[in-house]
């Protein structure tokens, strides 16, 4: 009896037994899907070499073994140096991001701003029109000649027009400008308001396009690629592509040098393969339970009411 | 109350990391302002006084290899070395293999950075079409009276120009290729095989159902991608392994013709599919996609491999197993040696004299061309003779591959080598065949949809045929039918077309 009326009673707004069921299935089935591959991967970086070449991949290792960290780790410094590469172009790069589009979406946010859509308009401009990768690299290499230091890694990805676009639309849907005149006129000049009023109330906006920003720098191997020609500059990812992709062409057969076989047999095997993937991870994921509270919230005032 | 003054304190706590990025970008763009006013300064006083070893200019030299931990010990050395003789600060660094140097270099190239010394082939920093785009420095009038054309001889040199111009210069080392199989030792002293009885590869037909019947869990052949018998066929490919366009390497004629549907494929594709009846083939060869990790299981009795001398004992030292080697085809020179480890200097680059010389030393001086190879003696690796070299535990510079640049055979020889190796290496070299085509390139620029539609169809189909998983005359049928649909027809024609064009302004 207690039973049938509390359904009776939640059944405006309760779903059914059976379409309950068949979500927490889809749901449960998309966990597995993105948490299996991950458990794979760390499964594979602990399992002896030998087990892998004659077993293939088993989510159980079946031999247990830290050689392939081992290998990593001592692989010369590395690794460590690639990770503080990373570590402080994510917080100083982020950080510094962050100030530069919140600062460049404020006043395009404001109704007053006289130059509003000149300004808007540069920043679509480079969303649509690139000027091409060659005259990009000659821009930091022969003009700010910023290559080899370590800002190269952190200044091309500064301004990001796509961000200040959401932060704008963010700024305009949570700041009422009743809140604006009334510092105004309780005597706060424009640096005052921004840093003391806005941005106070616009934290899930920046949460978002922090966490954004933390995993375009994370992320990054293409700067590298493209500017570092010093191993101290190396971050984590780049050192990962860099051997990822150098036995991708060893064994993808266009690798027409006599030598490829010999070269490809000393390269690091399958697991310390997976061992760099768990460590560049690693740090990474705990900045997504710092940001979640705060990411949700913010993406859909961004997206929604925009 | 409390709330405002910690997002004030934030506030300035951005503020701060702003400065400190400016003043930090400040400073950072002043340094190489100046030393490029003292480069400029060298260059005039050079000029002035044409000594030979002016004030200290800095040299770049970047190669393929993993990126080696201690390569900065590398370059300090060095540079300490050259200070007498070029008098250059060596900046070195090495970017992984191919695609992901190829892409590092390629815009170094394009937006004309100051880089001296550049590794270049045909497989890595594209060096037909970066020569042809004019990023390379034409080295021919430097080679005029260099050591380096008596070291690597003028017929490969010529072999590497591009229309008489060598704008790169090609490592001396094993300057041909043949195929042929290593078979497992322990296997092959089981059943007896006689490596010197062997001619072609039916010839280990017995042998394989022996070991098929004897052996629990040894697969005879390992065929894995291009990694195959169907290499024993032995052409001399116009372009890469998988786009169609070969001529026989016996040199019989001059026409270009599709070796996936030649009747030597034929023949052996119907015997593949005998063999992976057989279960001499792993059942899963379609879908193995890495030769090297296979190689590693011990699970293969024959692996075919492009052979030099001293083969067997290198892919000991990778694979950690015994291997016997048995050569089948004839050595060959191809443009896949002689276009395949160079040196470039590209066209930014502000010294050439010094570059050029620095590659020249690397030909001429034992010491610095060791150096990048095994690094700093007791260091890096201990000499146990006068030319033969131990590794050390330490793992700080294992950059090794001494083919990638100037005279391989000026290398110390490791302790576990043949002390013959380079004397077999040059009876090797002797011993080669040059082909006809040695020294043509083809253009591709007129069917370049074409070779990728056609490439695509070969990815597509050629791993179930030439590992035997498949009945091959439908699905070669299939295969022919899809490559003409792409185009084939005008890739061969294409070749041909340019083929016959360079014989005749060659007089060939």
């Amino acid at each position: 009896m207690d039973n049938s009326t509390s359904i009776k009673k939640n059944s405006l707004n309760s779903i059914s037994f059976g379409s309950n069921i068949i979500l927490n299935l889809i749901f449960l089935i998309c966990v597995v899907a993105c948490v299996g591959p991950l458990m794979l991967v760390l499964s594979i970086s602990f399992t002896s070499e030998q087990a892998i070449r004659n077993g293939g991949y088993k989510f159980i290792p079946r031999e247990f073994s830290m050689a392939a960290y081992d290998y990593v780790l001592k692989a010369g410094d590395a690794i460590w140096k690639a990770y503080g590469v990373s570590i402080f172009v994510t917080l100083v790069g982020t950080l510094l991001s962050l100030m530069v589009i919140c600062m460049y979406a404020y006043p395009l946010s404001r109704p007053t701003f006289k130059y509003k859509g000149f300004f808007s308009f540069i920043a679509y401009f480079t969303m649509i029109f690139g000027g091409g990768i060659v005259p990009w690299i000659m821009v930091y290499t022969q003009l700010f000649r910023i290559n080899n230091t370590v800002w190269i890694l952190i200044f091309p990805y500064l301004m990001n027009a796509w961000f200040v676009m959401i932060m704008r639309t963010f700024y305009k849907t949570t700041i009422p400008d009743a809140i604006i005149e009334s510092a105004r006129i309780d005597g706060a000049g424009e640096f005052r308001t921004f840093f003391v009023i806005v941005l106070p109330l616009c934290r899930a906006g920046l949460a978002t396009i922090g966490l954004f920003c933390t995993l375009n720098f994370w992320n990054d191997w293409y700067l590298p690629l493209m500017f570092v020609t010093e191993r101290k500059f190396f971050n984590i990812q780049y050192l990962m592509y860099q051997t990822l992709v150098s036995i991708q062409y060893l064994t993808s057969g266009s690798a027409n040098f006599s030598e490829a076989a010999v070269v490809l047999a000393k390269l690091p095997t399958e697991g310390a393969r997976m061992a760099i993937a768990v460590l560049s991870i690693g740090p990474i994921i705990f900045a997504y339970p710092f940001f979640q509270k705060y990411f949700v919230k913010g993406l859909t005032v961004g997206a929604v009411k925009g | 109350m409390k709330s405002m003054k910690r997002y004030f304190s934030l506030a300035l706590v951005l503020v701060f990391a702003l400065t400190v990025a400016l003043t930090g970008c400040g400073s950072k763009t002043e340094t190489p302002a100046a030393s490029t006013e003292t480069k400029a300064e060298t260059k005039t006083e050079a000029k002035a006084d044409a000594k030979p070893a002016g004030e200290q200019t800095e040299l770049t030299f970047y190669c393929v290899a993993d990126s080696q931990p201690e390569m900065q010990k590398i370059a300090d050395a060095a540079t300490e070395y050259l200070k007498d003789k070029i008098n250059v600060k060596v900046k070195a660094e090495n970017f992984g293999w191919g695609d992901t140097y190829t892409p590092k270099i390629n815009p170094m190239l394009a937006s004309g950075q100051n880089v001296d010394v550049v590794f270049t082939s045909n497989w890595a920093a594209n060096f037909y079409v970066n020569a042809n785009a004019g990023y390379f420095t034409d080295l021919t009038p430097y080679l005029k009276n260099s050591k380096i054309k008596e070291i690597v001889g003028e017929d490969f040199l010529k072999g590497s120009a591009i229309n008489g111009k060598n704008f790169a210069v090609p490592t001396n080392k094993e300057k041909v290729h043949n195929w042929g199989v290593l078979l497992k030792k322990d296997l092959a002293d089981k059943y007896k095989v006689d490596p010197k009885a062997i001619k072609k590869l039916e010839d280990l037909e017995p042998v394989f159902e022996k070991i098929k019947a004897g052996e629990q869990g040894v697969y005879p052949l390992l065929n894995v991608q291009m990694e195959g018998p169907f290499k024993l066929l032995d052409w001399d490919n116009i372009s890469d392994d998988d786009i169609p366009g070969v001529l026989y390497s016996d040199n019989r004629d001059t026409k270009i013709i599709n070796q996936f549907e030649s009747p030597e494929a034929v023949a052996l594709y119907k015997k593949m599919r005998e063999y992976y009846k057989k279960g001499w083939i792993h059942a899963d060869a379609p879908t193995q996609d890495n030769f090297s990790e296979e190689m590693k299981t011990g699970k293969y009795f024959a692996v075919v491999q492009s052979m030099k001398p001293g083969k067997a004992e290198e892919m000991k030292l990778s694979t950690n197993i015994d291997w016997v080697q048995v050569d089948i085809t004839k050595p060959i020179m191809t443009n896949r040696e002689t276009t395949g480890a160079m040196l470039a200097i590209p066209a930014g680059c502000k010294n050439p004299d010094k570059a050029f010389k620095f590659i020249e030393m690397l030909y001429t001086d034992k010491f610095l061309k060791n150096l990048f190879v095994y690094g700093i003696e007791k260091e890096h690796y201990t000499k146990v003779s006068d030319n033969v070299v131990k590794l050390t535990e330490n793992k700080g510079y294992r950059a090794g591959n001494g083919w990638r640049f100037g005279d391989q055979f000026s290398d110390y020889l490791l302790d576990n080598e043949d002390p013959q190796k380079w004397e077999k290496f040059k009876a090797y070299n002797a011993a080669g065949l040059p082909m006809k085509s040695l020294g043509f390139v083809f253009d591709n620029k007129n069917v370049e949809n074409e070779i990728g539609a056609v490439k695509n169809v070969v990815q597509k189909h050629y791993k179930q045929i030439w590992t035997g998983a498949v009945d091959p005359e439908p699905a070669l049928k299939k295969w022919s039918e899809e490559m003409k649909a792409a185009g084939v027809d005008k890739i061969l024609a294409e070749m041909q077309k340019q083929y016959d064009a360079w014989l005749k302004a060659n007089g060939k």
